[in-house]
């Protein structure tokens, strides 16, 4: 019966999850409408490490502090009732083959030593726990990859039959397609770099479920190891009666590995309260209720094993520091933040690589980053012009970013914000080289005084044909680095104008004008 | 009304009562010696001009048949909003639609293939709203639905074109006056590039006789000029209320280079200082001597 209540919320709060998710996007109104961050705002790993990093409190907590509260009290009701990626695990699990009495695992240490690892690497300033947390790395693998890939499949299936143009089939198809396009699909194909890797990692970590079920939950979740601690002496307790033969049934049935036919000896903080010993048990010998005696083995990492994890945590951080990417002047040029970033060392304290920025930027522009911002800056957004630029009056980034690494502008910041310069390529550029006449950069650029101007001159080209052409110049005070003239040049392949971060408002280094 | 003008319509509405019906053509030619080429119609609100213009060219039925599928081209490139006129006026759009409707249309189709992210500019030029809530269909262009035509033009050859254009009935453009870097001003022509799919941005390598292929490639039944407000500086995107001027005026007709030739002049410019005027006029798509046009001003 409480499997079944469980199952319920699950899914509910997966359809909630992909609601959020699908909501990400645009509508053409400035706002989204919806409280998208929702999810990552309730996860208080993300909240511990960020404000461990930064040294600094933040708003909102107070989701992350109820589902701590809960813990606490119930254990890890999250990891079990709520969290999407459980569900998924439970939905991958269900493709196992169960054969024979699995060996309950000894290794569901590892979560702990990771999350050891990245408390102590987020104290001297590192925020690596994006990368491993269930619910940043949901969004991320959906978003730039999941996706993606269902939208391109579900697009090229109904083109098909479009291209087909059968009497019957084809309208209820486009009319299916209609509906999908309202609620389902993206605006356009969403393109991400490294797609192919994020998805490979994503399923990957799926597909261990066929080795063990819920392979993730119990070796390597950091956010289920922290709340495993949490939940270490919660009021919630389980019993086993005398009556238990000791079949082992509940050891066979039991996600978290929580050893649940040792009795007294159960691994408390692997619980899930998923109450499928409780409802399996023939013998109805076990038990849930509230006690404040506690109950359930010791959690036992091995000193060793919880040293090494701190001294590899501490040894991370001057480790990626040494990179040359982080001495002054030596940043990767081809790194634009979104608008509102932080400075780029506060910023991946911030940035907890979550993708949400990505997913809802309008023009697709918002990338992933691989080593452009260090190992440490992985998957963290950077602009590509060339994919798509950032729209003058569009804020979402910084209003979906769940921990302020990107700030939420208003309409009157954004404007005054730069987050690189435009420079002209004369090589490439039709008026310069070639004698042709052009100034797209100039009609596309959103500044309300342009920051391309044009200069009217007079080119001699191959025949000695005198021209008057209008060669452009990039005002440095005016330009914002938004990159549309770059996305939108004619010049293919290298463009004839390109932005790099030099003049970011963000940095107080990479700059070219005097102050 | 003058004595002449008097004789010469009532000649016309007796003839018109006396003639069998299969004489529509011949009433029509006499009924056409009569209209004003061009019809600039000064005044608010917007929706009264248009009204007033379309009226003085003898009324939408003249363009609009019972039963047609109408395209209504406004220009929704840019994500601004109606006071900084880098789009079409929205009310401007929404009276052209509902004369269509009046006139018996089947159904009006309004869209754009903007420059900035679509979604936005149709939201924020307000044009999706006030042209849905006109009874007109709006839609997002469809990318399988740009398909390769055959321009024949002397600068375009062939170029992915949005087929719906011309497959609709009848197609009205409605673009708006403003300024730009390299054609000077976007009027009634260059808004076509609003059709046109691809790496459209090459054709400023030969902007004006591009634009004049385009539109002899077109050839909308109407153009409305829409000059509520004008975009002075900094076109076609604009930004600053500083650059904007309102000249509550539509101008209305059904020569393309004729309205543009006109647009030239809210600017304090010559039709001719406009190469795609120049050109237009030169290959014969339209005229661009004005002095030689029955001119019909409406203040209102």
């Amino acid at each position: 019966m409480l499997k079944h209540i469980r199952r319920l919320s699950q899914a509910l709060f997966l359809l909630l999850f992909l609601w959020l998710f699908l909501s990400t996007e645009s509508r053409g109104a400035n706002e989204l409408g919806y409280p998208v961050k929702l999810f990552l705002e309730a996860d208080p790993l993300l909240y511990l490490t960020t404000v461990l990093s930064t040294r600094r409190f933040y708003t909102p907590f107070l989701l992350a502090l109820v589902v701590v509260l809960i813990t606490v009290l119930l254990g890890r009701v999250f990891c079990g009732w709520i969290c999407p990626l459980g569900t998924l695990h439970n939905l991958a699990g269900c493709l196992k083959k169960e054969r024979g009495p699995g060996k309950p695992g000894h290794l569901y240490f590892g979560k702990y030593l990771l999350l050891i690892f990245l408390l102590v690497s987020s104290a001297f300033g590192l925020q690596l726990t994006g990368l491993a947390d269930p619910l940043s790395l949901l969004i991320r693998s959906l978003s730039l990859a999941v996706y993606p890939l269902f939208h391109s499949a579900v697009v090229s299936v109904f083109d098909t039959v479009y291209t087909w143009d059968l009497p019957v089939l084809t309208k209820c198809s486009e009319f299916l397609y209609a509906l999908l396009k309202k609620g389902f699909l993206s605006f356009q194909q969403p393109h991400f770099q490294q797609a192919l890797l994020l998805g490979l990692l994503f399923f990957a970590i799926l597909a261990l479920n066929l080795r063990e079920k819920r392979f993730w939950c119990r070796y390597l979740c950091p956010l289920g190891a922290f709340l495993g601690l949490c939940s270490r002496y919660a009021l919630l307790n389980r019993s086993v009666s005398e009556v238990c033969d000791g079949c082992g049934g509940c050891a066979k049935v039991c996600p978290g590995g929580a050893a649940p036919d040792s009795k007294e000896k159960w691994r408390k903080s692997e619980c899930l309260l998923c109450m499928n010993c409780d409802d399996l048990c023939p013998r109805n010998a076990v038990s849930f209720g509230f006690s404040r005696k506690p109950s359930g083995a010791a959690l036992d990492l091995g000193k060793r094993r919880v040293i090494g994890a701190i001294a590899a945590g501490t040894v991370a951080v001057p480790l990626l520091n040494t990179s040359p990417l982080k001495k002054a002047g030596a940043a990767d040029p081809r790194l634009i933040r979104p608008p509102g970033s932080l400075e780029e060392a506060e910023f991946l304290k911030k940035c907890i690589t979550c993708g949400q920025c990505m997913k809802v930027c309008i023009t697709n522009g918002l990338q992933p980053t691989l080593l452009e911002a260090g190992l440490d800056g992985i998957w963290s957004p950077m602009l590509v012009p060339r994919i798509g630029y950032c729209e003058y009056r569009c804020t979402l980034c910084g209003q979906v970013c769940p921990t302020g690494a990107i700030r939420d502008l208003t309409l009157e910041e954004k404007a005054t914000v730069r987050i690189g310069t435009a420079m002209i390529d004369k090589g490439r550029c039709l008026p310069f080289a070639h004698a042709t006449p052009c100034i797209v950069c100039q009609e596309v650029c959103p500044t309300p005084e342009k920051a391309i101007w044009f200069e009217t001159v007079p080119v001699k080209n191959r025949t000695g044909r005198l021209l008057t052409l209008r060669q452009p110049h990039v005002d440095l005070e005016l330009c914002v680095g938004c990159g549309i003239c770059e996305a939108k040049c004619p010049v293919l392949g290298r463009p004839a104008i390109s932005v790099t971060s030099i003049g970011e408002s963000r940095s107080r280094d990479n700059q070219l004008l005097l102050p | 009304m003058k004595r002449r003008d008097f004789l010469k319509s009532a000649l016309v509405t007796g003839a018109a009562l006396s003639l069998p019906a299969g004489l529509d053509p011949v009433l029509n030619v006499l009924q056409a010696a009569e209209r004003p080429d061009l019809a600039v119609a000064r005044g608010t609100p917007p929706a009264r001009i248009v009204r007033a213009a379309i009226g003085s060219l003898g009324g939408m039925k003249r363009f609009v048949s019972r039963g047609d599928i109408v395209v209504v081209k406004p220009n929704i490139g840019w994500d601004r909003t109606p006071e900084y006129a880098a789009n079409t006026n929205p009310e401007v759009i929404a009276a052209a639609v509902r004369l269509c409707f009046e006139a018996g249309a089947k159904q009006v189709k309004v869209f754009d293939h903007p420059v900035n992210d679509p979604r936005r500019t149709y939201r924020q030029s307000g044009i999706a709203a006030a042209a849905s809530a006109a009874g007109a269909t709006v839609s997002f262009t469809d990318s399988r639905k740009f398909k390769d035509m055959r321009i024949n033009g002397t600068s375009l050859k062939s170029w992915p074109l949005y087929t719906e254009v011309f497959e609709a009935d009848k197609v009205i453009n409605i673009p708006i006056a403003k300024t730009h870097g390299t054609s000077r001003l976007t009027l009634g022509m260059k808004n076509w590039m609003g059709v046109m799919g691809g790496w459209r941005g090459r054709i400023h390598q030969r902007i004006d006789e591009s634009l004049v292929d385009l539109a002899m490639f077109i050839r909308p039944t109407l153009t409305i000029l829409d000059a509520v407000r004008i975009l002075t500086d900094n076109g076609p995107q604009g930004g600053s209320l500083a650059d904007v001027r309102r000249l509550n005026m539509v101008i209305a007709g059904t020569d393309a280079v004729a309205v543009d030739a006109f647009g030239a002049t809210l600017f304090g410019m010559k039709p001719a200082d406009l190469g795609f005027v120049r050109i237009g006029h030169q290959r014969r798509l339209g005229s661009m001597d004005l002095a030689a046009m029955n001119i019909q001003r409406i203040t209102l």
